[in-house]
């Protein structure tokens, strides 16, 4: 008897405390809604505010910021430096989750209550929203209102991550697919090099003349990286196409285009790719891929790289505008936005915000551009800047292909997205290794997709 | 001793004795009609309570002797135990509830019933995985025994370089997951030029555009995991298999020798029905882990981003899409539950074989 009662007291006991810890989120919540309110008292006197974020200036502060690659990124430290030395008494700590899994980890982090981050990276579209969701980042358009700031200079970008018509991010970052091409594999082969406006048939056309099939000398025309992105995404550059649309028919005349390079070795088999997890990098760097789609923040690793001397084979590179469809713009490419947000956990927010706005404003944006990666604010002047770098190809085409028409991003805005993904991975997978034919995989998608809409 | 001792009333003292002499009384009464043996026991245990008491009340002691050593049992258990109460059992207990609910981890949890276990019959990843996972079991377990039995009956006996073969099979159950993974995909890499590949093509002489593609082939992928599990894992259980020859009685072989046995005989006879209880054991434990397996088929199916395709998922990586990726954390601690049961059925079949094979 006495031992059942302690088995059943425990359980109970046990029971309690989980609820207690619902409740402490629930708590949480009634902070956060607490918190927005004394945002908007806030936001309807701006002086008052300024005089408190210069008050909590003077103190000592250290801001909690959650990124990726520490090692590898070159535009955060300058970014501190730059930011602390405006702001007396404040340090910029960084906290590195890891690349791969990056939002995973932040998710993670900032489940129920207790994380301590002021200002986090938002790595992609799904991983922003899965995060709206949980209802864990602080809305910034009233201070966005209140500090006047103009969205235009990101391009129409941020209306695009619009949630219920609410804003929860700041691009940072703004980066959007090339042609990523090698010249001593086009100057050997004796042939142009790919211009700023080709369509996918001169493309793909392209691709095959520089290809060399010969085993022991393979010259690949083209490399497509296993992510879907970068075949399936051909379609949507028309704009007429949502990747979230249900309808995936637009796909077949791209996938029709891959396989047959696929099956002719005019690219690397996509079974082979999977299955060694060769990256992308290592491909190009062997010097036996002629043209690479790939998004711009492959061009500060290839400046770094190769100044580095580690890559050897692709030193003499160069890149173009994204191939288009008969009757699109040239320059419509996709796009990939990197954004900093505040939970609404964060313990100074003031100060945060002022951070954020200093990342994503003019400032950070010409930091950004001196390392060569691409800031989501975008104008002739920050395009030289990124041209201008050291390592950059010198030809005027290349430094043209900065320049875009129509962003789409690779992932828009959707409650559902990263279901909608996963069936899509998996079509494109069975499409790519041949297990299934092409309209298999555009019914499989219409139909999963179709009906995760209809839910 | 004065510590343990209490300076008391000693007419208080003299109150309880009186009282617990009347209950000790009424209780031998009652032992002297109860007949049902159940009961007596009960009885004996009462009977010896009270006279502990009666002692600890004439001593004047805090606690009685087995309270003392109680509390001193218990406090060895403790640090264990709080760890298990606040790592494991808090959060199992946990998930039996969230599976009842819905919950993203930040917004207001609902209750929703058992509609997370109705959705699973509609999600086909679910089904897949559930499928993929029984398949597993089904097709690792017999061949890990196989391949483990074999390898101890044959380096159990005299040969040479024995101690280094036995080496060389544990070899892939120490090696690192994560780099014997790689090395495997490269061997059985896709392409005409992968060696496996290479071989099939050479020796069997398999048309080129029939080559398996191994991992990166829905059809194939479960073929490849099973294998790569097997050639990992056997070398493990080869070690218990070996512990449970060596326990045979050299008697019996050299009985049945003198019966004219010969070597399939003796293999038929003696070793296996001897090696009976091992081999229950080696099940079950493959079974549970079976059902657990996670990091193979990520390693060998997951590709550059790490997504299984509804011909590789199993249980546990759903688990984990459904609760980190989807965040339905209420769906993904049902789908736990489900794995749960099928564990539990296993160790329950293995609680009852315990008692028939238990020497």
């Amino acid at each position: 008897m006495k031992k059942k009662f302690l088995g059943l007291t425990l359980a109970a006991s046990m029971a309690a405390a989980s609820l207690a810890g619902c409740g402490g989120s629930a708590d949480t919540a009634a902070t956060a809604a607490d918190s927005e309110e004394t945002a908007a008292v806030e936001a309807g006197d701006g002086a008052e505010e300024t005089a408190a974020a210069e008050a909590a200036s003077s103190e000592e502060v250290t801001l909690k910021w959650s990124v990726w690659d520490i090692s590898l990124t070159t535009y955060y430290e300058p970014l501190i430096e730059a930011f602390e030395a405006a702001h007396p008494g404040v340090t910029v700590e960084m906290i590195d989750l890891g690349s791969s899994d990056y939002q995973t980890v932040l998710a993670t982090e900032l489940t129920g209550s207790g994380s301590d981050f002021d200002v986090v990276c938002v790595k992609d579209v799904p991983g922003y929203t899965t995060l709206v969701n949980k209802g864990v980042l602080e809305p910034l358009d009233d201070l966005i209102a209140q500090d006047g700031i103009d969205l235009s200079m990101y391009g129409g970008i941020t209306d695009q991550v619009k949630v219920d018509d609410k804003l929860y991010e700041l691009p940072f970052r703004s980066d959007f697919w090339v042609l990523f091409y090698n010249k001593d594999i086009f100057d050997a082969a004796g042939v142009e090099y790919p211009t700023n406006d080709m369509t996918f048939e001169e493309y793909d056309a392209l691709a095959r003349s520089v290809a060399n099939t010969e085993p022991g000398q393979e010259v690949y025309g083209a490399h497509y990286h296993t992510w879907r992105s970068a075949v399936q995404l051909f379609g949507i550059l028309d704009g007429k196409n949502s990747i979230v649309g249900g309808n995936y028919d637009f796909t077949k005349p791209y996938y029709e285009m891959v396989l047959k390079e696929q099956q002719d070795g005019v690219c690397q088999d996509y079974a082979t790719l999977k299955t060694s997890s060769l990256h992308y990098s290592g491909a190009f760097s062997q010097g036996n891929v002629a043209m690479m789609n790939m998004g711009s923040w492959f061009i500060p690793t290839l400046i770094e790289k190769i100044s580095a001397g580690e890559y050897t084979e692709c030193t003499n590179w160069g890149i173009a505008k994204y191939p288009h469809a008969e009757g699109v713009e040239p320059g419509s490419t996709l796009a990939t936005i990197t954004s900093l947000a505040i939970p609404t956990s964060a313990p100074n927010k003031d100060l945060a915000w002022e951070f954020v706005k200093f990342v994503t404003g003019e400032e950070g944006a010409e930091i950004i551009a001196s390392t060569g990666s691409i800031p989501a604010t975008m104008n002739d002047d920050i395009a030289a800047m990124v041209a201008s770098v050291e390592g950059f190809p010198g030809d005027e085409a290349s430094r043209e292909a900065l320049q875009t028409a129509n962003l789409y991003l690779e992932m828009p805005v959707h409650a559902k997205s990263s279901e909608i993904e996963t069936i899509l991975n998996e079509a494109h997978d069975g499409i790519m290794t041949e297990s299934i034919t092409i309209d298999e995989g555009i019914a499989q998608m219409n139909e999963k997709v179709g009906a995760l809409l209809a839910e | 001793m004065a510590a343990k001792n209490r300076t008391v009333d000693p007419d208080v003292v003299q109150q309880k004795l009186a009282k617990l002499n009347l209950q000790l009384k009424e209780l031998e009464g009652q032992m002297e009609k109860a007949t049902d043996p159940r009961k007596r026991r009960k009885l004996i245990a009462k009977i010896t309570a009270v006279e502990e008491k009666i002692k600890q009340a004439k001593t004047g002691e805090r606690m009685t002797r087995q309270q003392r050593r109680d509390l001193i049992a218990y406090s060895f258990i403790a640090p264990n135990f709080i760890g298990f109460a606040v790592f494991t059992l808090g959060p199992v207990i946990f998930a039996f509830i969230l599976a009842f609910l819905e919950w993203d981890g930040n917004n207001p949890i609902q209750f929703v019933g058992i509609s997370n276990f109705l959705d699973m019959a509609g999600n086909s990843r679910f089904i897949a995985s559930f499928k993929n996972t029984i398949v597993y079991c089904i097709a690792t377990v017999p061949l890990t025994l196989a391949a483990a039995i074999g390898l101890a009956v044959i380096l159990n006996q005299k040969i040479k370089g024995r101690n280094f073969f036995r080496t060389v099979s544990f070899f892939p159950y120490v090696a690192s997951l994560v780099a014997v993974a790689a090395v495997w995909n490269m061997l059985f890499s896709p392409a005409k030029s992968g060696p496996v590949n290479m071989l099939l093509y050479t020796i069997f002489k398999v048309p080129a555009n029939e080559l398996p593609k191994w991992a990166a082939s829905p059809d194939w992928v479960m073929f490849t995991i099973v294998l790569f599990s097997v050639w990992k894992n056997m070398g493990y259980y080869m070690v218990i298999y070996l512990a449970g020859l060596q326990g045979i009685n050299a008697e019996l072989y050299e009985a049945a020798s003198l019966d004219g046995a010969g070597t399939l005989q003796k293999f038929r006879y003696i070793t296996w029905p001897q090696l009976q209880p091992t081999t229950f054991f080696v099940t079950i434990i493959l079974t549970i882990n079976c059902f657990k397996v996670y990091d193979i088929v990520y390693m060998l199916a997951g590709g550059s981003n790490g997504v299984l395709s509804e011909s590789a998922i199993v249980l546990v990586y759903h688990i984990y899409e459904e609760a980190f990726r989807n965040w339905n954390l209420g769906y993904a601690s049902a789908v736990a539950m489900v794995l749960f049961l099928l564990v539990l059925a296993v160790t329950l079949i293995q609680f009852r074989g315990e008692k028939k094979y238990a020497n």
